[in-house]
């Protein structure tokens, strides 16, 4: 049985949604079984090309994302009392009209489910990161006061060097409070879910060796 | 009923179509992808479209009844009536582009004028479940549905021929009539049926339509999203739009509504979604439950109980 009150209580991060998306299994390790969880080649080389991302970004003109003006922060911390969620952005751009949240990913291939939910979660705490209770709160500086709610973002693929923009839809907004219901229910409850079908995800997981039923 | 008016045609050419070229479909989730996971089926078993996209009864457990226990009750009035209604819209459409073609293009509005009785055989289907009453209400609707969707093609067919000095009888059906009701499918690559058949498909903006002529539900637009994906996976272009189209009846007036909408990827997973949970319920004959409240016109409603 499912501890509603517990569940409406666990804080989650917006990695959570990429994650569970990707194998809902990856969660569960995390929040439910007491592992110290071990770090892979392909995320240090991950953290590595952020950071290298983040000079060449601080030097180029923002031609990529179609703007002529706009603020570039870096690396933006994140936090939604109202929807219990936090993460920490790769880049955002703000512009006189928008909020526009970038992350910075190392694939070669285009826009995938979790890529897209995990922006989409970004620009909803960048949400209510710009209007705590109705007031806004610049968390640019400057006199630039972004509108508050976030229409578009952008997924960079690092090494294609290509941004595909992707628009942050209604529908989006409640899979993704869809998708945290569901982890709270997992987390709160303790259910192993299924793994992903997608065997070839298996190959470069931490928690490989974990699931034992599978591989 | 399938022709768009004029703001329908400035909605769609403002805001729906650019929206859904630039919209981006995640591959694993385009209907062509039906052979790796997601959409590849768990089970190997088939259901009907409307036994994945039907959510009358929230828990399915009206599937449940049907395919694991067996019981195939009779439907309802409101079944009945949609049924008939169905039939005799497909019916028009076959028959006038019938008519253009066997009259040819000089005689095409003549031979629509002379379409305007009602075709009431579809009734003949259904008449001996009904009432009375019943019957003459279908008679009714039937008559509204008739004139409304015939005078739209006869105001097409007078366009197209005013437009057009030179037109082709093949060209003034396809321009005039740009439906292709309907229409079947192989849905077998996705778990679905291998006879499955659309309402409607329109070539131009190609959108999936579906008629309803109940109450609206957010799970109608499950219906377009399955079939998108089933002609997607037969095809493999995209189709992006879809429209319910719904039809009620209020004081012996026909009125039409339409719910045009993007065949987004959120769309897409509670299509699969809905699929693979009515899958494991039969395959694994998993009884889902009775729902906190039944609706109505459930045909099972004597059947299922606590």
């Amino acid at each position: 049985m499912t501890d509603r009150p517990a569940a409406q209580g666990i804080e989650l991060t917006v990695t959570d949604v990429k994650q569970y998306i990707y194998c809902p299994r990856v969660v569960y390790f995390t929040y439910c079984m007491a592992l110290i969880r071990p770090t892979t080649t392909k995320m240090e080389l991950g953290k590595q090309s952020h950071a290298c991302e983040e000079g060449l970004q601080k030097r180029r003109t923002l031609v990529k994302y179609q703007l002529i003006k706009g603020e570039r922060r870096f690396n933006l911390r994140l936090r939604s009392e109202r929807l219990g969620l936090s993460g920490m952005l790769d880049m955002a751009i703000f512009t006189r009209r928008e909020a526009i949240p970038v992350e910075f990913k190392m694939s070669t291939k285009g826009p995938s489910l979790n890529h897209k939910y995990q922006l989409a979660a970004y620009a909803m705490l960048l949400e209510d990161e710009l209007f705590i209770r109705g007031k806004p709160r610049v968390i640019c500086q400057g006199s630039l006061k972004p509108r508050r709610y976030v229409r578009r973002g952008f997924i960079h693929y690092i090494p294609t060097r290509r941004v595909h923009e992707i628009e942050i839809t209604p529908n989006m907004r409640e899979y993704v409070k869809r998708i945290l219901t569901d982890i709270r229910e997992m987390v709160a409850s303790e259910s192993i879910p299924e793994a992903t079908r997608r065997k070839n995800r298996c190959r470069d997981c931490e928690f490989a060796r974990f699931c034992a039923d599978i591989t | 009923m399938y022709f768009p008016t004029e703001e329908e045609r400035k909605d769609l050419t403002r805001g729906l179509l650019p929206k859904s070229r630039e919209m981006i479909v995640a591959e694993e989730l385009r209907g062509w992808s039906w052979n790796t996971p997601p959409l590849e089926p768990i089970y190997d078993i088939k259901l009907a479209l409307y036994e994945v996209a039907n959510y009358y009864c929230p828990t399915a457990r009206d599937l449940y009844m049907k395919r694991v226990m067996g019981i195939n009750a009779n439907p309802n009035p409101a079944m009945l009536f949609g049924r008939a209604l169905h039939d005799l819209l497909a019916k028009l459409i076959t028959e006038a582009k019938r008519a253009i073609y066997v009259e040819g293009v000089s005689r095409a509005s003549e031979a629509l004028e002379q379409m305007r009785r009602p075709d009431y055989s579809s009734l003949d289907n259904v008449s001996k479940h009904l009432t009375q009453e019943e019957l003459e209400e279908l008679k009714n609707r039937v008559a509204a549905v008739w004139r409304h969707q015939l005078n739209a093609i006869i105001t097409q067919v007078d366009s197209a021929l005013a437009k057009q000095p030179r037109i082709g009888v093949d060209s003034l059906v396809s321009l005039a009539i740009p439906v292709s009701v309907e229409q079947n499918l192989d849905g077998s690559f996705l778990g679905l049926s291998s006879h499955l058949s659309t309402d409607a498909y329109r070539f131009y903006e190609t959108a999936i339509l579906d008629i309803k002529f109940g109450e609206p539900k957010d799970f109608h637009r499950l219906t377009t999203a399955g079939y998108a994906l089933a002609m997607e996976s037969l095809y493999e272009y995209p189709i992006n739009i879809g429209c319910v189209v719904y039809a009620r009846f209020e004081n012996g007036r026909l009125l039409v509504d339409k719910d045009y909408h993007l065949i987004d990827d959120e769309l897409r997973q509670w299509f699969i979604e809905a699929r693979d949970e009515k899958m494991r319920m039969v395959s694994e004959e998993i009884d889902p439950g009775m729902p906190d409240e039944c609706y109505g016109d459930c045909p099972y409603i004597g059947h299922c109980s606590r």
